[in-house]
């Protein structure tokens, strides 16, 4: 079925279908629906790593222990994801593929080192290639997977014991909202210093970005105020946020300094 | 109170019980058919092209691809109905434009079509030229010397003006201590009916309409199509299917409606029109958004002064219901508490902008807004608390005002301190105030707002009554047939509760019809929180009536007086209680008797309230009902969030009728208050709504709601039906103002304007906010 | 895309074969094909749950589902809610609590409380807030949903199991 150049993959359709309905989309000769492909399925561990299949809803997510044991992170913004009839529908794989800067589940799998798995059957036999997330997206909506790949899967290496992340959506409601900004940051205290230090955003620049400087900062460091508040300042750098209708370019800077303080002072326990 | 002859509490009534909705078992297995589900056989669809311009001359407009299409069966612009008329409450406006559009939603052609989807491609087949004009996007644009004239007949784009006085505003400033002034601005939101806007036209092949509408106004809707058509309204028949929301919305004629029958005319076929959710918000009207400059003083003591208040409204292209908020406005300017000296003028400019209807509150949101952040300043300028400072400029039971209305009921110091008491309102405020400087990000405030709404219907037109035909059926079966009209509101139930209570029946025993111009008598319209209090006095007129007719007949068989007999339980009942007969029977008895005769009946009722003025002075309404709440808030400093934790509201209702349908009527006022303060937000710039959609217009969801705590006040109100007040609109219109002051408590800012969104909020505590400014031309 | 896609499903119980257009919604072919009124079109786009059914026993947003990809699934919308057992108990809930209003929005919320009740039995006040967060109201605010939800999610207490004895 990968042979086939000129499709159009339906998952959940929770973001095919408002695309067709604007007209932003046509639909490419074949609509694909790959809902009953088995391979596509399934959250299972395998040598420390977790493989989340592309067609796992937001709401399989949400309820398998693995996740909510082993990748929280991903959990919590399982958790402040739309609404529940949407968690139904949505795929990880079509958010994924939406490569949305806003897309919740986008910013703890950067955090997190997830790679996605691609898919492609060009001449009868099946390719696959391993691309980080942090590559695979390009821009707003657009990534580098190829016209006749699908992605099959997305796996997360398990972050170490004693990790502990913590993921912020900012809005007024718990989930039907689309991220103004979202944070998604990590660490792991060995004695006073931290290590494995992960920050993401969302919403702030035209992907979802990881923030190497402000990781730095804080990365072998010892917990303290001040060294909050360099990984803050850091961060704020790193940062390229524009205004929308949903909020000033401003407020979006302001919201990154102090939910970002706030969210490592729970990480950092502080 | 000249009427001793109610009763207010008979053993097994039904008053004040949890009574359900007639209609909720159908609507809540999805078998009500709104007018979206209807299915007329043989009905076109019809779609209407709108502006992609603000303003703009329309050159020329090329129908003929679009007429082309396979299965359009018409396409009609301005030149296919050159004998339309002006519509709306402005008469300001043609359904279909002609030479110019004034704004975004301007209706410029329409398509009848075999379906939706050939309607709206042939749509996007017209071919519309258009020369810009220059955009008005503000008032002061529109104001500005020189500026282009959106209506030729208005110079100076002024679409209407309002000046109230009373007393003399020099001796109220020269008597005062204490003088705060301040700006308020109140935005752009809309009433986002979950069942969008639709229309079904369709004539008969003699030329009589028949329109099926979701107006909230059928009686008057039928007298404007027919000047528009140039028929006799006698010839319009108006079907109300089930409505999914009105709010006020329904209150005016929008081009939509006249478009349908123009296609419905022109194709011979019946026309179904209805809006997607993006034109719902395009084309819809908006609550009327409000700058508000107020001055207002009061004495060391505390007694309030004056008031002097100027406005601007942004009047929109065209005018329709919002215009004339300050009708509403200027009560609660004048007389929500005793001030002896006001003054008040509002100037409603056109611009390009969406233009305002009547929604729930109509106006009073804006002005209690402005009024209590004030009662907050002055209280706490001359140091008294805001409960003790609101008290003393209380109005009583039986005051009347100097604008003329009369309190002949009036619970408004019960609602302060009932809604103080159950708030823990004193001891929280000082609470939160101490915690001003906390290293907490997470402040707590708690505020504290009361309103004056009209709880007798409003004398707007030359009539505000309602009329009401009763039949009782030989199995003592009633049918209800009442001008009033339900728009989810409750009164049909409510109606047949009243209808009951007289009749000694049980709910299951009434039928009610509401919903057909052809069969049910006249009545205004459901606004103006009226439809309880007068439709159930018609009601209760006509069962009254009906119960004469059949006690009259009983005395006659038993040589009772009538006052010795009575209804109870389905009985004619003597006054020990011993059941006489079976009402029933005797019913069938009274048919097949001699004199054989229906119970059949008819009353109308006009609420003795009077018209205003030219000076706007007048009691407007038979009653006024009142409330106070109190909302507690949780605002976090660093990211501007404000929740609603808890609103505890005391509401003088007068007497509760059905407490199921007033408690539905309270919570879901204030949730729709708490999305005036907290989240909604139509986002107009240059004309152009940015956010036309639920996914940036956000409407709040279950997970904000907040504790309700609600209190009624019975003042048992003489006029009112077993001594109800309308509430329709109460609940909705002190969140905002008390959520201002909550704010003011937990950080002492004042915020002036609203909405309070995370962003405006947090700019305005981190002083990156431009507050509203005074810039009337 | 004017292509036509044969399917086969199950609807409210019984087998339904159709051929619909490649793009249109489950919602408009509930309305207008099968003539299913109850699930009622809000915004067309997954904000207001006023089109909620149920699809393989999950609920969904009809508006965002391909009527195409119904096929071989088992569709249930509120005409079929009502019909079961759980179904009338959350119809007599609702109805008793003062949950409906214009009653646009109780059909999906109906079908989103079945979803809720049968996936959650215990749900509390907060899950039970947050199980409906998709669905907007005008004009209730959602408290007396929230508590025809919490009522009919209770094991009903007049539903006493028979015992030996009794006629
Ligand atoms: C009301 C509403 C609320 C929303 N709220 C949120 C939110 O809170 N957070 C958030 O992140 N998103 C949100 N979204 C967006 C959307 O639900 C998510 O992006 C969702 O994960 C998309 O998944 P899907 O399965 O529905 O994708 P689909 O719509 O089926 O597909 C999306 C895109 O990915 C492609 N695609 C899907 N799967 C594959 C695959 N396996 N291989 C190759 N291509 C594929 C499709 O061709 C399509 O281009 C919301 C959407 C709506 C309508
Ligand atoms: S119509 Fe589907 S969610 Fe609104
Ligand atoms: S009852 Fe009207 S929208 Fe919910």
């Amino acid at each position: 079925m990968l042979r086939a150049g000129d499709v159009t993959v339906l998952a959940g359709g929770t973001d095919l279908m408002p695309q067709t309905q604007a007209g932003r989309l046509r639909f490419r000769p074949v609509l694909m629906n790959v809902r009953r492909v088995p391979e596509l399925k399934g959250i299972a561990e395998d040598n420390g790593v977790v493989r989340i299949g592309a067609l796992v809803t937001i709401t399989e997510l949400l309820d398998s222990a693995l996740v909510r044991e082993r990748l929280n992170l991903l959990w919590q913004a399982c958790d402040h994801f739309a609404s529940d009839q949407i968690r139904n529908a949505a795929t990880i794989g079509g958010n994924l593929c939406n490569a949305s800067p806003a897309g919740d589940t986008l910013v703890p799998l950067l955090a997190l080192e997830a790679r996605v798995v691609l898919a492609a059957k060009p001449n009868g036999t099946l390719q696959i290639r391993r691309v980080p997330l942090a590559q695979f997206l390009l821009g707003p909506g657009r990534s580098c997977r190829g016209l006749t790949e699908l992605l099959a899967a997305v796996e997360v290496p398990l972050p170490g014991a004693g990790f502990v992340g913590e993921f912020y959506k900012h809005g007024t409601r718990p989930g039907l909202d689309i991220s103004t900004i979202s944070i998604a940051a990590g660490a792991r205290r060995d004695g006073a210093v931290l290590r494995d230090v992960r920050i993401a955003f969302g919403a702030v620049a035209p992907t979802v970005i990881r923030a190497p400087r402000a990781e730095a900062a804080l990365e072998g460091h010892r917990a303290d105020a001040a060294t909050l508040e360099a990984a803050v300042q850091a961060a704020l750098a790193e940062i390229h946020p524009i205004s929308d209708v949903r909020a000033s370019d401003w407020y979006r800077r302001e919201l990154i300094h102090n939910m970002l303080k706030r969210v490592l002072t729970h990480v950092c326990k502080l | 109170m000249n009427e001793p002859a109610k009763t207010w509490s008979v053993p097994d009534s039904l008053i004040g019980k949890r009574i359900p909705k007639m209609d909720a078992p159908d609507k809540a297995s999805g078998r009500t058919r709104y007018i979206q589900d209807l299915e007329i056989p043989g009905a076109l669809h019809g779609k209407i092209l709108r502006s992609t311009r603000v303003h703009a001359r329309i050159l020329s407009i090329d129908t003929s691809a679009a007429k082309a299409l396979a299965g359009v069966h018409a396409v009609i612009t301005a030149a296919d109905v050159p004998w339309q008329r002006p519509i709306g409450v402005g008469r300001d406006h043609l359904p279909l434009k002609a030479d110019r559009v004034l704004s975004l939603r301007d209706e410029i052609a329409a398509v009848a079509a075999d379906s939706e989807a050939i309607a709206e491609a042939a749509l996007k087949l017209i071919r519309v030229v258009y020369e810009p004009l220059p955009v008005l996007a503000t008032t002061i644009a529109a104001s500005a010397p020189g500026a282009p004239r959106l209506h030729p007949d208005r110079p100076d784009n002024v679409a209407m003006t309002f000046d109230y006085a009373q007393g003399d505003l020099a001796q109220g400033e020269a008597e005062s201590d204490v003088v705060v002034e301040d700006v308020f601005r109140l935005h752009y939101v809309t009433h986002c009916c979950m069942g969008v806007s639709g229309v079904i036209a369709e004539f008969d092949p003699s030329g009589n309409l028949l329109l099926y509408s979701n107006t909230q106004v059928p009686f008057l809707h039928k007298r404007e199509f027919a000047e528009l058509l140039g028929i006799d309204p006698g010839r319009i028949r108006i079907i109300q299917p089930p409505i999914g929301g009105g709010f006020g919305s329904k209150l005016d004629i929008y081009p939509f409606e006249p478009i349908a029958i123009f296609l419905a005319g022109i194709t011979k076929r019946p026309v179904k029109l209805v809006f997607t959710r993006e034109e719902e918000f395009i084309a819809s009207p908006t609550r009327q958004p409000v700058l508000l400059k107020l001055r207002s003083g009061c004495r060391k003591d505390g007694t309030l002064t004056f008031r002097d208040v100027e406005t601007v409204h942004d009047n929109g292209a065209y005018t329709s219901w919002g215009a004339t908020t300050p009708f509403v406005m200027m009560q609660t300017i004048s007389s929500l508490y005793r001030v002896p000296h006001c003054k008040y003028r509002t100037v409603a400019v056109y611009t390009n902008n969406p233009y305002a209807g009547s929604f729930r509150g109509y106006g009073n949101l804006q002005a209690t807004f402005a009024v209590e952040a004030h009662m907050d300043k002055l209280a706490e300028a001359v140091g008294m608390d805001g409960l003790a400072f609101r008290l003393k400029n209380a109005q009583h039971p039986g005051e009347v005002t100097p604008q003329g209305m009369h309190f002949k009921s009036c619970g408004l110091k019960e609602c302060l301190t009932t809604a103080a008491q159950r708030s823990d309102f004193l001891r929280k405020q000082a609470e939160n105030r101490s915690r001003w400087n906390d290293p907490d990000p997470v402040k707590r405030g708690i505020g504290m707002a009361s309103m004056l709404h009209v709880g007798g219907g409003a004398k707007i037109y030359p009539s505000d009554g309602c009329g009401t035909i009763l039949k009782i059926d030989d199995f003592a079966h009633v049918t209800l047939i009442t001008g009033a009209s339900e728009i989810g509101q409750g009164s049909e139930t409510v109606l047949a509760q009243l209808v009951c209570e007289e009749l000694g029946l049980p709910m299951t025993a009434v039928t009610v019809v509401n919903n057909d111009t052809d069969i049910t008598p006249w009545d205004v319209g459901v606004h103006a929180s009226r439809t309880t209090f007068i439709a159930g006095n018609s009601a209760i007129g006509a069962a009254r009536k009906a119960k004469r007719k059949i006690l009259e007949a009983a005395a006659a068989k038993t040589g009772n007086r009538i006052d010795e007999l009575g209804l109870a339980g389905g009985f004619i009942t003597a006054s020990s209680g011993e059941k006489l007969f079976e009402l029933a029977k005797f019913l069938r008895s009274l048919h097949f008797s001699d004199k054989a005769d229906l119970v059949m009946t008819s009353f109308y009722y006009e609420p003795p309230s009077r018209h205003q003025d030219k000076q706007f002075k007048g009691d407007v309404s038979a009653a006024y009902a009142w409330a106070t709440q109190v909302c507690e808030i949780e605002l976090d400093t660093e990211t501007g969030i404000v929740r609603l934790l808890k609103v505890t509201g005391a509401h003088d209702v007068g007497r509760v009728l059905n407490r199921l349908g007033i408690e539905g009527q309270i919570e879901g006022g204030i949730v729709m208050g708490q999305g005036y303060a907290l989240t909604e937000d139509l986002r107009v710039e240059a004309g152009v709504i940015r956010n036309p959609n639920f996914r940036d217009y956000k409407l709040v969801t279950a997970p904000e709601i907040p504790e309700m705590d609600i209190s009624f006040i019975e003042t048992m109100d003489g006029e009112g039906p077993q001594g109800a007040k309308g509430v329709g609109e109460a609940p909705a219109i002190c969140i905002a103002a008390a959520v201002a002051n909550a704010i003011h408590n937990a950080t002492g800012t004042r915020i002036t304007a609203l909405p309070f969104a995370p962003e405006n909020v947090y700019r305005a505590l981190h002083g990156a906010s431009e507050p509203p400014v005074w810039n009337a031309a | 895309m004017s292509a036509n896609c044969d399917i086969a499903f199950t609807l409210n119980g019984v087998k339904r074969e159709l051929s619909v257009p490649a793009g249109m919604s489950a919602l408009a072919m509930l309305r207008e094909r099968l003539g299913l009124t109850g699930t009622k079109y809000g915004c067309g786009e997954g904000e207001c749950g006023a089109c909620t059914i149920l699809v393989d026993g999950m609920s969904v947003n009809s508006c965002l589902l391909f009527a195409a990809d119904c096929d071989g699934r088992d569709v249930v919308t509120i005409e079929g809610v009502v019909q079961s057992e759980a179904g009338e108990r959350l119809r007599s809930a609702f109805v008793a609590s003062g949950a409906v209003q214009c009653g646009f929005c109780t059909p999906g919320l109906m079908v989103q409380a079945s979803h809720l009740i049968e996936q959650h039995p215990g749900a509390d006040e907060a899950a039970i807030r947050r199980g409906i967060e998709g669905n907007l109201c005008r004009c209730t605010g959602y408290r007396k949903i929230v508590d025809a939800i919490a009522s009919a999610a209770k094991p009903d207490p007049g539903q006493t199991p028979f015992s030996e004895g009794q006629p």
